[in-house]
């Protein structure tokens, strides 16, 4: 197919500036049109174009339950590795995020102050949120925004509501638990020691940069 | 008198800062002064004569209102005065509570409102003067419009019809808003826009402007129910209210399970520790009565066995009696008793024979006494010897026979004691046998009794028959349950049909109606276009040619004219000379027919009539449209609920029914764990029963065997010594009768001795008795009786002994012997009694034994199971959070017993908690997966925070089950499809409405164009020409809305099933999204333009191309600059003038009343004097009348025809008086 007869969605680009950058386009997500933009990716046949205009780019459109994102046809396990250790640092939120008393799962809605204050009540969390290495540490409520921040950042999370600082948990945010899941420990975690089995179906989405 | 009509003159009576000024403005008219002098606010006051509009003046927000500025005093006044073909009249405007206008018809004169003194009179007693002089006045005309109609010639009061300043036609808003707008824009500079919005403004209501604020914020409202509605339909989300419904059920389930458990483990709790004292005590309670029973039983037996030991005492006794009765009947028997007795019976004969015959003896003897004596005494010697031997030898036999008697008898005794030895030990064995094959016995018909028992009675049958109750309640219950259902569903069935048919109608009723309106609308307009031909045609027909010419000719010639006659344009009509009101010379009474032709009015009125009634039918449309819709949402709302209320009980139904499936599989494998628990409880206690029938039936004939073989090897022993027994006796009896034998030998030859020597005594005797003649025959036959006798006699007594034993032996025995064996027979049965009644005692004691027993073991298993239970509870469960979490329950519930036990309670609720957990994990995920589907802030309240509790969610799950059943996203879908129908027909209609005065703005902009062509600007060769065209609007927002109006134009409505349909191949589908996206459009453009309004003139652009001089603008929006500024300002006025001038063209009815209007700019003082006469000439030959304001004296005046002159005085009133100057005539 030539993909001047594509005729593309006019918001391809958007699509490309999202899932380029690493991020996930969720059902669930509303900032910045990003339902719509998932409406346009699920029709089938904008599927199909798509595919096959970013399939040019060495870029494959993944679809998972309720949100797309890119993978990299052929890439190195260098990278993949790479990408992993970006997990590292999930794994412990995502972990903390379970161990609260109303788990945190897609669709949730909360805000960091709640979670700082259920972190400042409960030992187990407090050991748990201290073991998260963060820049701003000063105290718990600096500590989830910072967090929350860098999850919404990375599109697992959406600041749904500025004044009240209420974010909500992505459809996207499936893919931390799935692949988080789907690694192994072997022996005590080394920083790094860690890799997916070789059968994982997984698609490594993250950017290592 | 004048030949037109204009506003002659303005008179300000105590009016602002100015007492009194008569101002005329029968022609050009300039206002010289300072600034802030009062100019502008009298030209306001003549503004407010053409527009009536006090918000419409210019005056500033900030500024005080009209009515407070101007009529400070009860005697403040502005009157106008008119001019009209015959005599003048004036309108006093005057304040009474809000500002109220008066039309006098009369000239003014100051004598109206002044008393001698000079002092402004109150309107009352204005209005007494005018009464004294007989003028007539209107009654006080309180609203704007009323008196617009009335100057502008609409109003239908026949009274009030001749104050016209002009006959306006329906469009004479227009006038009064085109002097405003010139009065209002003249400071601005020359801008197409300020154009477009003059005759904008001039041609359309505030009103008619689309508030696009309003439909902002109606498309966001859509817009975001839009996605609430599709966030809801996606197959996602529908797919995840059916697992958070499912999961929410479970947990229900689960909850419940839970509450019950804790309230079954709380009560049982309860009840353990009530019962625990209650327990102890019943137990003790019990071991006492077992106690005592036993000691009752123990007495009774110890006192029955000590009966029957004496029983048998007494029967072994008289059993001895009997016996030895029989053995002495035996020895008697032997002895033949029966012939010694009758012997014994003949002894007193025998005896009383032998008297007599000793007797005779005697007698015959007595001669031969002597001899007799002796030899009586010899024969008595050897008689006695013979006794002597006799009894010697008896007494040896008698001897022998009691020495061997007495052995027989030792022997007989000892046979009897051995016999009775052995007969007692067989009778001990026996009775050890019996008593062994008794108890077995009692044993028997106790496990028996207790087989039967076992049988018969069903373990467990309490619960067992609860259970079965409890099923058959359950399958009652969803049986009803069940045929409510069906009930129910059938109800919605029917109220789906119903409300189906309702909506059917609704919408056939709403077509029907809609038809009616399109048609009556349709027919309408045909009608207005005939009136708008014969309006636009009147002129150059028969209709303006007697209009012109033929005064009153409605009530003359107008009677016998067809109407297609008078607005024919091809007649040529011409005035002949007058023939005396004849038709071609034939004269008829026209007093006897009607007038049929109609004025120009009154087709005008007719049309506005009848675009009236368009609108009322367009908004009898809308209401019939929203009529349909609030019926739709009230039959929705109606059937909806309902139909949501049933369902949502059908729901509670087939929960009810699931719940009670599940409660009777649970009941039925209860039952049937405790009818298997039960039989094989029975199995187990009667196999148990029946092993030991079995033992003890076995044992029962080995004891019958035992017995069998005691009573056999015990007779034989007896036999055997009875028979050696006999041996003995007989070898006694042996010796007896040899010792006897010798005696009875030796006593034969001692007697035969004896009865030799006997007989020679008696031979001797005999001799000597012959030898004395005694009569021997005779003596010696009575002695042989005598001896006979004697013999007889000696040998009864012989038998004497065994006969007097034998009669002693009978009294004391043998008569004894019925009333020993009835004794004997009495104690044995009353034996017999005795051991039926210990038996009786036995079995009854020890059935309650068993039975206490089986009480305390009950009583003591549940205790122990309650303590178990207890120690479970308190090291199992109370530390818990499952504890925790149900301790009100646990706590606060009743004591009451039950099937379970704690330790089950206690497992069952932390088993269950841990998968209850789970299950409300995955339930509030859902719910939070599905809440996250939507906008925080949705319409339908999906909203959970985080740190909802179990409470919380489960509300969210009861409110989306309600919102299901009740079904009220239909609701929804109704509300939003008629919020987007309304939006898309508001802005259909706004959109239609003024695009419709498009055309009247493209007709304005063409006699404008046509109007600027006719300006003779030639003479001054300073303007060259000006020219206006239109172009199409490129307003973004003007667009979309047009496009969805033309959009609903060629759709209509379709959105109350094609909204949200869920089918992507209907047509309706692709319409609705096409619409979708215009809408959102619309609603980002509004957004992008931060435009507040659109307007009429957003509807087009208009470009103007002026050119003056050698310069040219150009097809252009907006002029900055001409030339200078007086160039500017003279080309704004002369654009101004002939925009006044097309709109009044546009607005009145030609008749052959002429009239004049005034163009109020104010400030043109930088105009040179050159421009100012070329305009005031342009303005003239268009019938207006200028008014313009100078900051002072320039020698412009002199082109006015009135000039006045402001002066403040001393008491900062403003003094208005008129500057004497010639006018150069123009």
């Amino acid at each position: 197919m030539n993909i001047e007869e594509l005729e593309l969605p006019r918001q391809t680009h958007e699509i490309f500036n999202i899932l380029a950058r690493g991020h996930f386009i969720s059902s669930n997500g509303t900032k910045d049109g990003m339902n719509r933009l998932y409406e346009i990716l699920s029709d089938p046949q904008n599927y199909e174009k798509l595919q096959s205009y970013f399939s040019v780019l060495k870029y494959k459109i993944e679809k998972a339950n309720n949100y797309f994102y890119f993978s990299k046809t052929n890439e190195p396990p260098s990278i993949t590795e790479k990408k992993l250790e970006t997990f590292e640092k999930y794994i412990d939120i995502v972990d903390l995020f379970g161990s609260l008393d109303n788990k945190i799962t897609i669709g949730s809605r909360f805000r960091p102050s709640e979670i700082a204050e259920e972190c400042s009540a409960n030992v187990r969390l407090k050991q748990k949120l201290n073991k998260i290495p963060l820049y701003r540490s000063e105290n718990f409520l600096n500590k989830i925004r910072e967090i929350a921040g860098m999850l919404a950042r990375d599109s697992f999370l959406e600041l749904e509501d500025e004044q009240t600082e209420t974010y909500k948990v992505l459809d996207a945010y499936s893919y931390l638990l799935e692949v988080i899941n789907a690694i192994t420990i072997f022996g005590q975690p080394p920083a790094s020691e860690h890799s997916i089995p070789s059968n994982s179906d997984i698609d490594i989405n993250i950017n290592p940069n | 008198m004048s030949n037109h009509r204009i506003l002659n003159r303005i008179v300000l009576i105590n009016i602002a800062n100015v007492k009194y000024t008569d101002i005329e403005l029968n022609g050009n008219t300039c206002f010289v002064g300072a600034n802030n002098y009062g100019k502008t606010s009298l030209q306001r006051a003549i503004l407010f004569f053409y527009s009536a509009n006090s918000r419409s003046l210019g005056i500033s927000s900030s500024q005080k209102p009209f009515e407070e500025h101007y009529f400070r005093f009860d005697n403040s006044y502005i009157l106008y005065e008119v001019t009209t073909e015959t005599s003048p009249f004036f309108i006093m405007v005057y304040r009474h509570n809000k500002l109220v206008f008066r039309f006098v018809d009369s000239e003014y004169s100051p004598d109206f409102f002044f008393n001698e003194n000079n002092e402004a009179l109150k309107f009352r007693e204005v209005l007494a003067n005018l009464d004294k002089k007989n003028i007539f006045y209107s009654n006080q005309i309180d609203t704007f419009e009323k008196y617009r109609n009335i100057l502008y010639g609409t109003e239908t009061d026949l009274k009030l019809n001749k104050f016209f300043l002009l006959r306006g036609n329906e469009k004479y808003q227009n006038i009064p808003k085109s002097i405003t707008n010139v009065f209002l824009s003249s400071k601005n500079s020359i801008d197409s826009r300020f154009i477009k919005d003059f005759i904008a403004s001039a041609i359309s209501n505030d009103s008619d402007a689309i508030i696009l604020e309003k439909i902002e914020r109606q498309l966001r409202q859509f817009s975001e129910k839009y996605q609430d509605i599709e966030s809801f339909l996606k197959k996602e989300t529908q797919q995840l209210i059916e697992f958070a419904e499912h999961k929410y059920d479970q947990v229900q389930i689960l909850k419940n399970s839970q509450i019950e458990a804790a309230e079954k483990l709380g009560a049982t709790l309860k009840y353990a520790d009530t019962q625990h004292n209650i327990l102890l005590n019943t137990l003790q309670e019990k071991e006492k009565h077992l106690q005592q029973i036993k000691e009752d039983y123990e007495a009774l037996r110890y006192s029955i066995e000590e009966r029957q030991k004496d029983l048998r005492e007494q029967i072994g006794f008289y059993d001895g009696m009997i016996r030895e009765a029989q053995r002495k009947l035996e020895i008697y028997k032997e002895k033949d008793i029966d012939t010694l007795l009758n012997k014994y019976q003949e002894k007193q004969k025998l005896e009383s024979q032998l008297q007599v015959l000793q007797k005779e003896y005697e007698t015959l003897t007595s001669d031969v006494q002597n001899i007799e004596v002796q030899y009586q005494s010899l024969l008595n010697n050897i008689q006695n010897e013979i006794h002597s031997v006799t009894n010697k030898i008896n007494a040896q036999i008698t001897e022998i026979i009691n020495h061997y008697n007495e052995l027989i008898l030792l022997q007989k005794e000892e046979q009897a004691k051995r016999e009775s030895t052995l007969k007692q030990q067989l009778q001990t064995t026996l009775f050890s046998i019996n008593n062994e094959v008794h108890q077995k016995q009692i044993e028997l018909g106790q496990f028996k009794s207790e087989e039967k028992i076992s049988s018969n009675i069903q373990p467990y049958e309490k619960e067992i028959k609860q259970l079965e109750l409890e099923i058959t309640e359950i399958k009652t219950k969803i049986y009803t349950s069940k045929s409510e259902l069906a009930i129910q569903q059938n109800q919605v069935e029917t109220l789906q049909k119903e409300w189906q048919n309702i909506e059917k109608q609704l919408q056939q009723k709403f077509e029907l109606a809609s038809q009616s309106i399109q048609s009556k609308i349709e027919q309408l307009k045909k009608e207005i276009l005939l009136i708008d031909k014969k309006l636009n045609i009147q002129e150059n027909a028969l209709y303006g040619f007697l209009e012109k010419n033929i005064p009153n000719w409605h009530l003359t010639f107008g009677k016998i004219l067809d109407e297609n006659i008078l607005f024919k344009n091809d007649l040529n009509p011409q005035l002949m000379s007058s023939s005396n009101n004849t038709i071609f010379g034939i004269q008829i009474d026209l007093n006897q027919l009607q007038i049929v032709s109609k004025s120009i009015e009154q087709y005008q009125t007719e049309k506005i009539q009848k675009l009236n009634e368009i609108k009322n039918l367009e908004n009898q449309f809308l209401q019939e449209q929203q009529k349909l819709q609030n019926e739709k949402l009230l039959n929705a709302d109606k059937y909806g609920k309902q139909i949501a209320e049933i369902k949502e009980d059908i729901k509670v139904i087939l929960y009810a029914i699931e719940l009670a499936e599940k409660k009777e599989k649970k009941r039925l494998i209860e039952l049937e764990e405790w009818k298997s628990k039960a039989a094989k409880e029975t199995d187990t206690s009667l196999q148990f029963i029946r092993e030991k029938i079995v033992i003890i039936e076995e044992e029962l004939a080995i004891l019958k065997k035992r017995k069998q073989i005691t009573e056999t090897e015990n007779e034989t022993q007896i036999q055997n010594t009875i028979a050696k027994s006999q041996q003995q006796i007989q070898h006694l009896k042996q010796q007896q009768q040899q010792e006897i034998e010798q005696l009875e030998v030796q006593r034969k030859n001692t007697i035969k001795e004896l009865k030799e020597k006997e007989e020679k005594l008696l031979a001797e005797k005999q001799n000597i008795f012959q030898n004395k003649g005694v009569d021997n025959k005779k003596i010696s036959e009575i002695q042989k009786q005598i001896s006979s006798i004697q013999q007889q006699l000696q040998e009864i007594n012989q038998y004497q002994n065994i006969i007097s034993d034998y009669l002693k032996d009978k009294r004391d025995l043998f008569d004894n012997i019925p009333i020993y064996k009835q004794k004997k027979e009495e104690y044995i049965t009353e034996n017999k009694n005795i051991l039926q009644q210990l038996e009786e005692e036995t079995k009854k004691y020890k059935l309650t034994i068993s039975e206490i027993q089986k009480q305390r073991k009950e009583i003591e298993d549940t205790l122990s199971q309650f303590n178990q239970g207890i120690f479970f509870f308190q090291n199992n469960l109370k530390e818990t959070p499952v504890y925790k979490h149900y301790a009100p329950i646990i706590e606060n519930a009743e004591p009451k017993p039950s099937n379970y036990n704690i330790t089950d309670l206690c497992t069952q609720l932390l088993k269950n908690e841990s998968y209850f957990n789970e299950e409300y994990t995955q339930f509030q995920r859902y719910i939070n997966e599905f809440a996250g589907k939507f906008r925080l802030d949705n319409h339908f309240g999906f909203f959970i925070k985080h740190d909802a509790s179990f409470n919380d969610y489960e509300k969210f799950a009861q409110n989306l089950r309600n919102f299901i059943n009740e079904n009220r996203i239909e609701v929804s879908i109704t509300e939003t499809s008629a919020l987007a129908t309304m939006i898309i027909d508001s802005v259909a209609i706004k959109i239609k409405e003024l695009s419709g005065q498009k055309d009247k703005i493209q007709h304005i902009v063409s006699l404008l164009a046509e109007d600027f062509k006719k300006a003779e600007f030639e003479e001054s060769k300073l303007i060259e020409y000006i020219k206006i065209r239109i172009e199409e609007s490129d307003n973004k927002i003007y667009k979309l809305l047009k496009k969805i109006q033309e959009f609903r134009d060629e759709h209509g409505i379709f959105f109350n099933d094609g909204l949200f349909n869920t089918n992507n191949e209907a047509p309706k589908k692709t319409l609705s999204l096409q619409i979708i996206r215009m809408l959102d459009q619309l609603r980002s453009a509004i957004q992008e333009q931060e435009q507040q309004e659109i307007k009429l003139q957003d509807l087009f652009e208009l470009k103007f191309n002026i050119k003056e001089g050698l310069n040219e603008t150009g097809w252009t929006h907006r002029i900055d600059s001409i030339g200078s500024t007086g160039t500017d300002i003279l080309v704004k006025a002369i654009i101004y003038i002939t925009l006044l001038h097309v709109f009044i063209k546009e607005s009145s009815v030609k008749t052959n009343k002429k009239f004049k209007v005034h163009c109020i700019i104010d400030e043109v003082g930088q105009i040179s004097a050159h421009y100012l006469k070329e305009l005031l000439r342009f303005a003239k030959s268009r019938n207006i009348v200028m008014i313009n304001g100078l900051p002072n004296k320039s020698g412009l005046e002199s082109h006015y025809k009135y000039t006045y002159q402001f002066k403040k005085e001393e008491d900062s009133s403003v003094r208005v008086f008129p500057s004497i100057i010639t006018e150069v005539e123009v």
